[in-house]
């Protein structure tokens, strides 16, 4: 009993224009597979130029600010930390992982930690004391703690605008940054984001995730891209 | 349009190139402004992409260009760079491997203009077994240590927990007895029925086409009933996404093959009972690869199927790499194709560590050449991490760039002096990323040099995986030791 699937290693006789799986829609690769760190900044559709201009005049001022962003998997939480810690050359940015020990923490202007909620006591109290600002991605509500430490916290759900127009932005631009020459492209429609919206509220990664898989399904095809069946 | 545009022609872009070869083009630069270049830089590099996080890797960089562009100016710049000659280009389902040709102009205060071309890529030979073997058996060597290590450490944590706390007792009681019935039901059981019973194949490194033969030998206690003898023969995607709690593992089995060794049958008492095996690689096979979060896994799994009795089963470490009489999967003079001793996966992308194993002899060893190792392998934590258990503890005399101290260095982090500090550094050529831990008498020092350069005397201590840093103990001042 033999199954295979589609799999290629480049051989002697194959050529580029023929080989590429998204070639016919003029695709270099998937664009929903994973992004490295500084392509998710660039292809971030965030607005944080607000949360900016607090943090630089809280920089400017000497004063303990903090934002919070609060929310599920899934939302955008990371995304607006890495498009903030882009504007912010001596920031730090730190991940506290789930099951590994807290990780060393950089002294930075600002400074920014994912997963905040998971960050020892100890770890906790030497950000908190450092009266430089800070910005916490988390899923549990820190402001007491940072009230304690003397900040003026600010706190933001995020998740709740993932909206239909945000989907279609961010997945136009996925398919820009995947272009393999000048040409058409193929189109992901309105209506392919308000039946996405419909089949996975706001989480966009398993969004994107299921976008990947559609992709995926359409290799060495023809004819048009189908988004959503 | 940019205040400049880049663009990259190849030359034969179209055809598969050999790794290890060599690619050549031109890059064309038109500009609309009078741009000041800090660098044209053009390079060689391969990049996955597909559900994995993103791994990537430089054969190659050449500087094109330095100086000044006038506004309308067009140019042409002719380069020739080197191919990397692992990993091979590959498209699947989740893991894709890609090579390109990026250029990038280096323009102070604005975006950077860049371009990339790809091409396809292709190993040019088979693996080289004796340098394979021999970082194999290096790897085995260590992989053993930390082994024996961590069982140590086990036990010496169980005595000591367990005299101070009855319920930590009870806990690592129960996860010994977990342990112990896994072991029982899974090895143990199988083997008390079937007796003496071995595996062995003819290789573990084959090329696309080829054979892998071996034979199961079973001699039985007593007879024994048995339901099917069967090899599974699988190739598949292994991509990890995210880290932490975000972390995801997606696998994609795309080649699947079982091999009925023998039906049902019985086997007779103290008689040797042999079931040769022979699998034929589909001749287009994809060879295995090791790329930190994006590996193409092949494996073999042998079960003997025993009616109301646990199954026997074992896989078998095999490999899949290019055909013999080339040098595919070491790169041009620095690199080394390696299978770990106990996996059947490929790291191939290893630079060649030509450094003391003994922590007395680096008399001869300098901090830059030790920097380069590291540089070169900063992508890849195992190697590198392997690279620092075999210079930890050399001392050093360090020249490093200061960048930022630590808030929290880490509660578990054993290399932080009693009441001392811990900064990041970068070393100067190659900027290696560094940190430094500082002794508490030291600390004016360091304040004192700022963001400057530090220069002193300190030991290799580890590796910190987590920000890819070299970790380096600053040694106290002798007139403290």
């Amino acid at each position: 009993m033999t199954k295979s699937t589609l799999y290629r290693n480049a051989g002697q006789n194959d050529c580029r224009s023929e080989w590429l799986p998204w070639g016919w829609c003029n695709l270099r690769r998937n664009p929903f597979g994973e992004l490295t760190r500084d392509e998710r900044v660039s292809l971030a559709v965030t607005d944080v130029v607000q949360w900016s201009e607090t943090l630089q005049q809280a920089m400017l001022e000497c004063q303990r600010v903090a934002i919070q962003f609060i929310g599920r998997a899934g939302r955008g939480k990371t995304t607006r930390m890495l498009a903030l810690a882009s504007n912010f050359p001596e920031c730090s940015y730190t991940y506290v992982a789930e099951d590994e020990p807290c990780p060393a923490i950089p002294w930075g202007r600002p400074i920014l930690v994912d997963e905040a909620q998971r960050l020892t006591r100890r770890a906790r109290q030497a950000v908190m004391t450092s009266g430089e600002p800070i910005v916490f991605a988390t899923h549990r509500d820190l402001t007491k703690a940072l009230r304690a430490s003397g900040y003026d916290v600010t706190t933001y759900t995020i998740g709740t605008s993932n909206d239909a127009t945000l989907l279609c932005e961010l997945v136009r631009r996925r398919i820009e940054a995947s272009r393999d020459g000048d040409g058409e492209m193929p189109e992901f429609t309105r209506n392919d984001a308000e039946r996405l919206i419909v089949r996975f509220g706001t989480d966009f990664r398993a969004i994107e995730s299921f976008l990947y898989d559609q992709v995926q399904s359409q290799c060495y095809s023809y004819g048009e891209m189908r988004f959503i069946d | 349009m940019a205040k400049c545009d880049l663009s990259i022609e190849l030359n034969d872009g179209d055809v598969v190139q050999t790794g290890g070869g060599k690619i050549s083009g031109i890059v064309r630069v038109r500009t609309d402004a009078n741009v000041k270049c800090n660098g044209l830089d053009v390079r060689t590099v391969w990049k996955t992409h597909g559900r994995g996080n993103v791994a990537t890797g430089t054969c190659e960089t050449k500087t094109l260009f330095l100086g000044d562009w006038t506004a309308g100016h067009a140019a042409e710049y002719p380069f020739e760079l080197e191919i990397a000659n692992w990993p091979p280009t590959y498209h699947g389902n989740y893991l894709n491997i890609d090579h390109y040709v990026e250029a990038q102009a280096k323009i102070p205060w604005a975006f950077d203009p860049k371009a990339s071309q790809m091409f396809l890529m292709r190993p040019t030979g088979g693996a080289n077994a004796a340098i394979t073997h021999a970082t194999a058996t290096k790897s085995g060597g260590i992989v053993g240590g930390i082994l024996v290590g961590f069982i140590g450490l086990f036990m010496a944590t169980f005595c000591i927990v367990s005299a101070m706390n009855p319920i930590v007792l009870v806990f690592f009681a129960l996860a010994a007895l977990g342990g112990f019935l896994f072991w029982f039901f899974r090895s143990f059981l199988p083997k008390f029925l079937l007796g003496e019973i071995d595996c062995k194949i003819e290789k573990e490194l084959v090329s696309p086409g080829e054979k892998i033969q071996g034979t199961l030998f079973i001699r039985p206690r007593r007879n024994v009933s048995i339901n099917k003898v069967e090899l599974k023969f699988e190739a598949r995607e292994q991509c990890v996404s995210g880290s932490g709690s975000n972390k995801t593992t997606h696998q994609h089995v795309f080649f699947e093959k079982v091999e009925h060794l023998e039906q049902a049958t019985t086997l007779v008492a103290h008689q040797a009972h042999e079931f040769p095996f022979s699998v034929q690689l589909p001749a287009d096979a994809a060879y295995s690869v090791d790329l930190s979060d994006n590996d193409l896994i092949w494996s073999a799994n042998l079960r003997v199927d025993i009616p109301r009795w646990p199954d026997w089963r074992k896989a078998l470490p095999i490999a899949v790499v290019p055909g013999d009489g080339s040098t595919a999967g070491t790169s041009r003079d620095t690199g080394t194709s390696r299978v770990p001793e106990r996996s059947n996966r490929i790291e191939p992308d290893l630079p060649a560590v030509d450094v003391p194993l003994s922590a007395n002899d680096n008399s001869l060893v300098t901090f830059a050449e030790t920097a380069n190792h590291f540089w070169s392998m900063r992508d890849n934590n195992d190697a590198a991490k392997m690279l620092a258990e075999a210079v930890m503890g050399l001392s050093f005399m360090i020249e490093a760039k200061i960048e930022r101290r630590l808030l929290y260095s880490g509660e578990d982090d054993p290399h932080v002096y009693p009441n001392g500090y811990a900064v990041w550094a970068q070393y100067t050529d190659p900027p290696l990323p560094i940190a430094l831990y500082v002794p508490h008498e030291l600390g004016d020092e360091f304040e004192q040099v700022g963001r400057g350069i530090w220069k002193g005397q300190g030991t290799v201590v580890g590796w910190d995986h987590v920000h890819r840093r070299l970790q380096i103990k600053v040694d106290r001042p002798s007139s403290l030791v």
